[in-house]
């Protein structure tokens, strides 16, 4: 054991470490658990993003064109997919400048500017998903009940309007499930940068 | 709270924040770890700090606490130690005058309690630091028989990690 003995005399001689920080780094420190809440939103937001996405490239394309074609919805779909690609990579910017801004030095006041300016972004992240959907999905409800593919399959006397309270009731609650999951995961994170915003409020 | 006790709390931990910086090097093996484990550790010890009554010192404290964090995030993460490296590089100490190159022993030796798992690690902090068994029992909350039983198996694993 006297070779562990000898360790000690290093240990003991040991400098201040190079990391150091200072009473004010200290200080903020105790507040400043935001950057790695928005650290999550900003990985969240790019799953969201990126899991459905790979989801799509081992899909079947051949039948979805097809399935699109027959309905007419090939130039919509790659207009809304071309749309909402930029809006959410926008998105994804602002939440990675977000977090940039928060683990940055910043002062109490900044910070404070900071998770406003973060929780109202989720905000609108998740007005915009949920409109969007709402947006794609009736208006692919439009086009197909239109479509003479579609028409030509129903069975006679079939009421449209009964069709479209079908689909929009089953569309809503989809949509439903889409608020929730939304508000569980971003709710929880958004409820965290507000109990520290509280607490920075309180130190000023 | 009131200001002043974030202040005095600022104050003191700026005063005593190597002890952290020697637990955070042990528990961690690059600086962006190193300083996200030293901001929860201090989330923690201010957490902690309106309790602390001076019974026992602020350094002893201090590394309960901080012990705590490091090894409840450590079990959270189980992040795993590259071993080849770090076994690599600790044949070179074995091969040291020990007059050499301080920083490069002393890292060696951080290396090598980083390879301990997470109570072998906070043994071999304590044993370095020269802690009395009364004090290690406290620290970490266990008995004094059982520090010394888990001291003298930390102590050869790390002898056999340093002289493989």
């Amino acid at each position: 054991m006297e070779h562990l003995e000898k360790l000690k005399d290093i240990w003991k001689n040991q400098g201040d470490s190079i990391i150091r920080f200072s009473e004010d780094d200290i200080y903020k420190m105790v507040h400043k658990r935001s950057s790695s809440v928005v650290k999550w939103i900003l990985i969240i937001s790019i799953l969201e993003f990126v899991l459905p996405n790979i989801f799509f490239l081992f899909s079947d394309f051949k039948s979805t064109k097809e399935v699109y074609e027959s309905y007419g919805l090939n130039n919509i779909m790659l207009f809304y997919s071309i749309v909402h690609v930029v809006i959410i990579l926008g998105f994804i910017y602002v939440f990675y400048k977000n977090y940039r801004n928060i683990s940055a030095d910043s002062s109490v006041k900044n910070l404070l500017h900071d998770i406003l300016k973060t929780r109202s972004t989720v905000k609108y992240y998740i007005y915009y998903n949920l409109s969007i959907a709402a947006v794609i999905g009736l208006h692919v409800f439009y086009i197909v009940f239109n479509s003479d593919e579609f028409i030509n399959k129903l069975p006679e006397n079939t009421s449209m309007i009964g069709i479209w309270v079908i689909a929009i009731l089953l569309f809503g609650i989809a949509l439903l499930m889409f608020w929730v999951f939304y508000r569980v995961i971003y709710g929880f994170l958004l409820k965290k940068l507000k109990n520290n915003y509280k607490e920075l409020m309180y130190k000023d | 709270m009131t200001k002043e006790l974030e202040k005095k709390f600022a104050s003191e931990l700026e005063q005593n924040q190597s002890i952290i910086h020697k637990v955070c090097r042990s528990y961690t093996n690059n600086s962006d770890a190193h300083k996200d484990l030293f901001q929860e550790i201090t989330i923690q010890l201010w957490k902690a700090y309106p309790k602390f009554r001076g019974e026992s010192k602020f350094s002893t404290w201090m590394y309960r606490v901080a012990f705590n964090t490091a090894i409840s995030l450590y079990r959270k993460s189980k992040r795993n130690v590259e071993t080849t490296q770090i076994y690599d590089n600790l044949k070179e100490l074995e091969f040291q005058d020990y007059d050499d190159s301080k920083d490069k022993q002393l890292n060696l030796l951080y290396q090598a309690i980083y390879s301990l798992n997470d109570i072998e690690k906070a043994l071999a902090l304590l044993y370095l630091e020269d802690k009395s068994y009364k004090e290690i029992s406290k620290t970490l909350g266990i008995s004094e028989v059982n520090a010394r039983v888990k001291m003298n198996r930390t102590k050869t694993k790390l002898k056999n990690i340093l002289n493989p």
